[in-house]
């Protein structure tokens, strides 16, 4: 199955686990905002949970197929509709030749995920499908999707178990997020009153938000001295403040080192909060220990293992029936769902 | 014995601090461990990355336990070889020095009060030291230990320059891998590509090589620019300390 671009909507583009063992080379990881949101839409649709899947962010794309499939769309809500009939989220969805799938702007959160049942057909760069748009590089030739781009699936055996491929849609995202952070590694470089700021105080998502990183409004930390340091590594979520005080969040096409203080980084389970939080938002920061992070991580990667073994169910029992309304034949399938 | 300090970076990172200076002898510290690490079999390890006095080790909290991890990078740090301080690879790179090649040639110059000639033998008569890889793919932040510059950042950064182009700082120098903003003096342009996705290690250089620039002309500029565009053209490379 091939699908068309009819139009890309804001920012779409491939995005697959990430690209790793090049850090050190100086390539950033790229890879989904929302990671959970993403797995689930691969888990849904039939594939291994980090197969190359589109991202679209705050304006939907519209496709169109040339062939039968089976896609899973899930994160923000952009009120997708299939043939002008709302598509349902969080399930997988059997798409036919000729189907047209319209999405428009993010109802609540920031990004959506679309997969599609084999994945989609683009060249591996240094092992991932990501896109990198910095560096122009992996995704559909290094950039976000155009109009008139066609993307190819690659062919896959359909799941027939469709009633059985769905997910608990999480709350609504974005408004008021409070994240968990790891304190450190530069957290003795601000003074006790800066540290109580970054952990009391609310900070909004600014304008300048995107793959890169997120820069916050809100009150100054202050530094015991200034927010330079001799460059180090770099982890995604970390904070970094620089000398003029304003946090921001770095995401998943950061840069692989920085020359900035890190107050502290937002623990993996949390990180989807962020990638799903836009201009406005309020974030909140509240520190935990390596213990807690890591149980919430534990929770979340259980949540994807008991989906998987949910959606391996065997198909229910289908039915087809010829049905005759004004004259107009239909084959009509019923499938028990539970 | 070494001093170094292990704090954790996140929930799925560890860094590991030498002295809080640029150094060869504490970046050496750096690789070393980072060689150190990846010669052994460590289940759940991820990438390694070395900065100038810090590596960052990735994990995975589901495969392995941090205090575990941290153990095992305690044991290792503590014990690491002497590095032979003037060891490594030169890769020599070769240069296009002034004109629309080098726009900030004649600054660099006029800063440091010398002729442009005496700015490229400077530039091209000992090796740098590269100390990381980061910022873009690629990108190297090298240093050399003689005659620094004392020129900075341009004031006003460039907003476009052309991959292949070389700028320097005080003692730094660097390779820009493909079009992009820089705020460094770019002085010259080198024809080959610092990273090649069509070859299996895209990437010219790592942490701990040292790069020896080659002055060169326009016609040799085209002709090493063709190869490299065809993926023909090989760097020279040679242990450092063994001759040429």
């Amino acid at each position: 199955m091939n699908f068309l671009v009819e139009s890309p909507g804001l920012l779409t583009t491939v995005q697959d686990g990430g690209r790793y063992g090049y850090e050190r080379f100086g390539v950033s990881p790229s890879g989904p905002m929302d990671r959970h949101a993403f797995q689930i839409a691969n888990i849904l649709a039939g594939n291994r949970r980090c197969e190359g899947a589109l991202e679209a962010t705050i304006l939907g794309p519209t496709l169109v197929f040339d062939g039968d499939g089976v896609i899973a769309l899930t994160g923000a809500d952009m009120g997708a509709a299939l043939n002008g009939v709302p598509c349902p989220t969080w399930r997988a969805v059997a798409v036919y030749a000729g189907d047209r799938l319209t999405m428009g702007p993010a109802r609540s959160g920031c990004r959506t995920y679309i997969a599609f049942c084999g994945g989609l057909d683009v060249p591996t760069v240094m092992g991932s499908r990501s896109t990198a748009l910095q560096s122009r590089i992996g995704g559909y030739e290094g950039r976000k999707l155009a109009p008139g781009d066609t993307l190819a699936v690659r062919p896959a055996p359909l799941p027939q178990n469709l009633p059985a491929r769905r997910a608990a849609p999480p709350p609504p995202y974005g408004g008021r997020v409070t994240v968990r952070v790891i304190l450190g590694p530069q957290e003795d470089a601000f003074t006790a009153e800066g540290l109580d700021t970054f952990l009391t105080q609310p900070y909004t998502v600014s304008n300048d938000f995107s793959r890169m990183g997120y820069r916050l409004e809100g009150p100054v930390i202050r530094h015991r001295e200034d927010g330079n340091i001799l460059s180090d590594g770099m982890v995604t979520g970390a904070v970094q403040v620089p000398t003029s005080g304003r946090p921001i969040i770095m995401m998943a096409d950061r840069q692989t080192v920085g020359g900035y203080t890190k107050i502290a980084a937002v623990i993996s389970a949390d990180l989807p909060l962020v990638g799903q939080c836009k201009a406005g938002d309020i974030l909140r920061f509240r520190s935990v220990s390596l213990a807690e992070a890591h149980e919430a991580l534990g929770r979340a990667e259980q949540e994807l293992r008991d989906l998987e073994r949910a959606v391996a169910a065997p198909a229910c029992p289908e039915k087809t029936y010829r049905v005759t309304v004004n004259g107009t034949p239909y084959d009509v399938r019923i499938q028990r769902m539970k | 014995m070494n001093d170094f300090t292990i704090r954790p970076v996140g929930d799925r990172a560890l860094t590991v601090e030498f002295e809080n200076q640029v150094s060869r002898a504490v970046s050496q510290k750096v690789t070393a461990l980072q060689d150190q690490l990846l010669s052994r079999e460590i289940p759940g390890l991820g990438e390694l990355v070395p900065t100038y006095r810090a590596l960052l080790i990735h994990y995975d909290p589901l495969r392995i336990d941090p205090d575990e991890l941290a153990r095992t990078v305690s044991l290792a740090a503590g014990d690491l070889p002497p590095a032979a301080s003037i060891s490594g690879t030169v890769v020599e790179i070769p240069v296009l020095y002034g004109g629309e090649y080098g726009p900030d040639l004649e600054d660099v110059a006029r800063a440091e009060d010398k002729a442009p000639e005496e700015i490229i033998r400077i530039h091209s008569g000992s090796d740098h030291y590269v100390y990381m890889l980061g910022f873009a793919p690629g990108h190297p932040y090298a240093a050399r230990a003689e005659k620094p510059f004392s020129i900075r950042r341009r004031e006003t950064p460039r907003l476009k320059v052309p991959g292949g182009s070389v700028g320097v700082q005080r003692d730094m120098s660097d390779i820009i891998p493909f079009e992009m903003p820089t705020g460094w003096n770019v002085i010259g342009t080198t024809p080959i590509l610092v990273c090649d996705y069509r070859r299996e290690n895209p990437f010219l250089l790592k942490a701990g090589d040292w790069i020896r620039h080659v002055p060169i002309d326009l016609s040799r500029f085209r002709e090493i620019r063709r190869q490299a565009e065809l993926g023909e053209y090989r760097c020279r490379r040679y242990e450092r300390g063994s001759g040429r």
